[in-house]
């Protein structure tokens, strides 16, 4: 067990190197000049252009250049961005609004999402079920971003039920209609898998088994039962983290939220590697850790999963 | 349950780390009631974006920085928010005989914010330093005009792609700044310049004080400045803060106490506050707003609109022999434009049609420089095609309109290529289509590159309200901005007459002849000029949008509630 981990943390570091170099490259490949964009219409003085280039090293060889972004790393400095703020500080400020935004959507896909598939597989075809098909049909059909304008337009300004946009320091209760919106998609996956799974399993032999037993209803379905149809679902929620992390992009320009999204969203836009290139590192390294705890949960659900 | 003495580590980790992002946070501001919730703060707030650049003004291009830096620094002259007119700020007195020589007198008793007096030699040093080369500053041309800039700002022989590399310049004063005691300086310029008074109004003009030369970076971040406000908090991606500055000396004070510049990413968020009374001002309606004129139902008498310095045209490539067209193919285009329904269709009247190459709200505007040039006509379209394949030129089957993809351009640049399509027919040999490249970078990339293969759209945002600064810059043989290599010897002579003549409507007749003479050559079709639509609270009142479309600061005050 803790030898199969040490194993697949060591696993982490050629597979990080791997994507930095890649992410590096391709970020390097990008057609137009950085700074030839960033004086409108005019063309930007050469002694800008030179002096930009030779302070963030644009000037040398790729090779050259992946070894001290990776010496920064490394050591911690990620330097300023193009410009002349510092990347660690600005990353410091908008990823703990970002996880905060992501764990929180995952905790409702998962109550919500979870809560309603198994109350829909338990009574398949009843009216919860059908309630629960036909709402998550309802919202699965819907693009995030109309969810997030219409709850923003009905709830923040028709009604002022909550303010339309996020303030700085973006609390938990602030968050929750941008976690909802954000989860709205992926709670009706996760409600859905989850029903299957359930319907699945309540045909196993185990399940009949724990019913002849005798075992109550709620022992035979919170354990046996439950334990079992989850591996599916948390596979899904595993690689959820990783990907709402990159991926609320529009959820928090909608409710202008200060997190890596729309950071990563300029920088791109003004191909400012410094911030790609270390945002994109740490999510590759989210990626890699989450689904790592969710091979190590695996263990926790189903015990006849061991590590070798 | 069993549990794996694994699981247990990662599960432990899991509520860890829901525990670390549970802590933070803080308090948030929330409106409401009858009572005016600024009042008490004396605080507003204004949508905002993240500046490119710190606030040195001699570096700064872009509306974002600009914007604020406007609010900060004060400069010899400024622009009048109703009439554009430039009128003395910090300036007593600037005169001229020639218009080459220049005497700059300044008020007396101004001051910068850390109490040191503002003085001819902070405007001297904070021209020098920008014009200096080795300083990288993207503001160094602006200074181009004043004697000795060559010897200060030293270019590279084979830019900055090759491998050599600019040498080091002789000295970093420019010859032609001389400080005559401490409230007056002397400019002397390579040649005659008429607007140079009305240049001086642009932001790399302002002064720095004596704190920026010792730590030019940390300046940057924590600016000592001379505007009617005073720089206070700098959160990057998030908020700057400006106060009111109480030693501003200008006969308009500020109205507020305090203005938050809060950054928006979206400007439907900065607009949907905005409807809810929780941001005061926002230059951007978003275009779901514009649609159908919703923004002025949802603001009714919160809703501004009017004109800014901004023009959309269509610039040729005329160094390419394919794509480069000749004049009759291009005034053929033109007429097939239909102006007056694409601004109505798409963009809901938000711009008009334009009759010449220039803004209409600049000093030495004069309406219908373009003649009938400038009207849809489909008849003489067709006419003006068959002349310019009679004339030698043949069309590619397939004619590009380039355009960046992450600007919003799409949906008019398809109306036009539709628009010039019908009007040409069917059977015309060539067909008008509308290409992006992805981003605005290198689109500038490719036309500065002169490697562009079709035409493409370009914009002009004024950096001074005056006619001179739509043709100089465009137009003239060889300028910094002239993308389609236009070249026209007759019209560099009157740009240069223009330039050097001494009285100024004198001048601005020239210019206007100048203008009117782009019409044998059509290097680029005008299109339209940008409306203005902003809106405000219903916690403040007396707002006013500069023609630069920025707020203008000591407008904005707080509603007595």
């Amino acid at each position: 067990m803790g030898r199969y981990a040490i194993r697949r943390l060591l696993q982490l570091v050629p597979v990080v190197l791997g994507t930095t170099f890649i992410i590096n490259y391709m970020v390097w490949q990008l057609p137009g000049d950085p700074f030839a964009g960033r004086c409108g219409q005019r063309p930007c003085p050469d002694s800008y252009v030179t002096a930009m280039r030779e302070q963030f090293g644009l000037d040398q060889p790729i090779l050259l250049q992946y070894w001290n972004f990776l010496k920064n790393l490394l050591t911690g400095n990620l330097g300023t961005d193009f410009n002349g703020v510092s990347v660690a500080t600005q990353l410091a400020d908008a990823w703990p609004i970002t996880i905060r935004l992501a764990l929180m959507a995952v905790a409702f896909e998962a109550l919500i999402g979870i809560g309603a598939g198994v109350l829909s597989g338990l009574k398949r075809g009843g009216f919860i079920d059908n309630v629960v098909t036909i709402s998550t049909l309802f919202l699965l059909s819907l693009p995030i971003f109309v969810t997030g304008y219409l709850l923003q337009w009905v709830l923040g300004v028709q009604f002022g039920v909550i303010e339309p946009t996020v303030s700085d320091a973006a609390t938990i209760p602030e968050l929750i209609v941008p976690a909802l919106v954000l989860a709205s998609l992926n709670m009706a996956f996760t409600a859905r898998l989850t029903r299957t799974s359930i319907v699945e399993n309540l045909r196993a032999d185990y399940v009949r088994t724990a019913v002849a037993k005798g075992l109550s209803n709620r022992r035979v379905v919170g354990v046996h039962l439950l334990r079992n149809s989850l591996i599916p679902v948390l596979t899904f929620l595993g690689t959820e983290v990783g990907s709402l992390m990159s991926g609320a992009i529009i959820t928090e320009g909608i409710f202008n939220i200060h997190g890596i999204g729309g950071l990563l969203w300029r920088a791109i836009n003004g191909q400012d590697y410094t911030i790609v290139v270390p945002v994109a590192t740490l999510l590759v390294l989210v990626y890699l850790i989450t689904n790592l705890l969710v091979d190590l949960l695996y263990g926790v659900l189903d015990p006849r999963i061991r590590y070798e | 349950m069993r549990v794996t003495k694994g699981a247990k580590i990662a599960t432990g980790t899991a509520l860890l780390a829901l525990g670390v992002a549970a802590c933070g946070g803080g308090g948030g501001s929330s409106s409401g009631g009858g009572e005016n919730p600024r009042a008490a703060s004396g605080t507003v707030y204004i949508r905002g974006c993240e500046p490119q650049t710190g606030f040195v003004p001699g570096n700064i291009n872009e509306t974002c920085g600009g914007t604020i830096n406007g609010f900060v620094y004060s400069r010899l002259v400024k622009y009048n928010s109703d009439t554009a007119a430039p009128e003395l700020d910090q300036a007593e007195s600037i005169e001229t005989t020639d218009n080459k020589v220049w005497t700059i007198k300044l008020k007396p008793g101004l001051k910068w914010t850390d109490g040191t007096p503002v003085t001819a030699k902070n405007y001297v040093d904070a021209w020098n330093y920008t014009a200096y080369s080795p300083n990288a500053q993207l503001g160094s041309f602006w200074f181009g005009d004043i004697v000795g800039f060559d010897k200060v700002n030293t270019s590279d022989p084979d830019g900055p792609d090759g491998p050599k590399e600019a040498p080091k310049p002789e000295t970093d004063k420019l010859e032609g700044l001389e400080v005559i005691d401490d409230l007056t300086f002397k400019v002397t310029l390579t040649a005659p310049v008429a607007v140079f008074r009305t240049k001086l109004g642009y932001t790399a003009f302002a002064p720095l004080p004596e704190a920026f030369f010792k730590d030019p970076e940390g300046f940057a971040q924590k600016p000592i400045t001379n505007g009617p406000f005073k720089f206070v908090q700098w959160d990057h991606n998030s908020q700057i803060i400006v106060e009111a500055n109480p030693d501003y000396p200008g006969p308009e004070k500020p109205k507020v106490k305090r203005i938050v510049y809060k950054m928006y990413k979206d400007d439907n968020a900065a607009y949907a506050d905005l409807v809810s009374n929780n941001l005061d001002f926002t230059e951007l309606i978003p275009p779901s707003a514009l649609a159908g004129d919703k923004w002025k139902a949802d603001l009714g008498d919160r809703a501004i609109e009017g004109q800014q310095g901004v023009i959309q045209t269509i610039t040729f490539p005329l160094y390419d022999k394919e794509f480069g067209g000749n004049a009759d193919f291009r005034k053929a285009v033109s007429y097939a434009i239909d102006r007056k329904t694409i601004t109505e269709k798409i963009f809901n009247k938000g711009r008009s049609p334009i009759n010449g190459w220039v803004s209409p709200i600049v000093e030495g505007f004069k309406d219908g420089a373009c003649g009938e040039l400038c009207t849809y006509d489909p008849a003489k379209a067709k006419e003006y095609l068959a002349k310019a394949k009679a004339a030698g030129y043949t069309p590619p089957a397939e004619f590009p309109i380039w355009s960046n993809a992450d600007g919003t351009h799409k949906d008019w640049i398809e109306a036009t290529v539709n628009s010039i399509n019908q009007a040409f027919g069917p059977d015309a040999g060539v067909k008008f289509v509308h290409k992006d490249m992805p981003t605005f970078a290198e689109l500038r990339d490719t036309i500065t590159q002169h490697k562009i293969k079709g035409a493409f759209r370009t914009g002009w945002q004024m950096d001074y309200p005056h006619i001179e600064n739509f043709l100089n810059p465009l137009y003239k043989t060889g300028a910094s901005s002239n993308d389609g290599l236009y070249s026209n010897k007759e019209l560099d002579e009157k740009l240069h007459e223009a330039d050097t003549a001494t009285d100024p409507a004198q001048a601005n007749a020239l210019y206007q002849e100048a203008e009117a003479m782009l019409q044998q050559d059509m290097p680029a079709i005008p299109l339209w000029s940008y409306g203005l639509q902003a809106g405000t609270s219903k916690w403040v009142t007396g707002v006013k949008v500069t023609p630069f479309g920025e707020l203008d600061p000591l407008s904005i005050a707080i509603k007595e509630a």
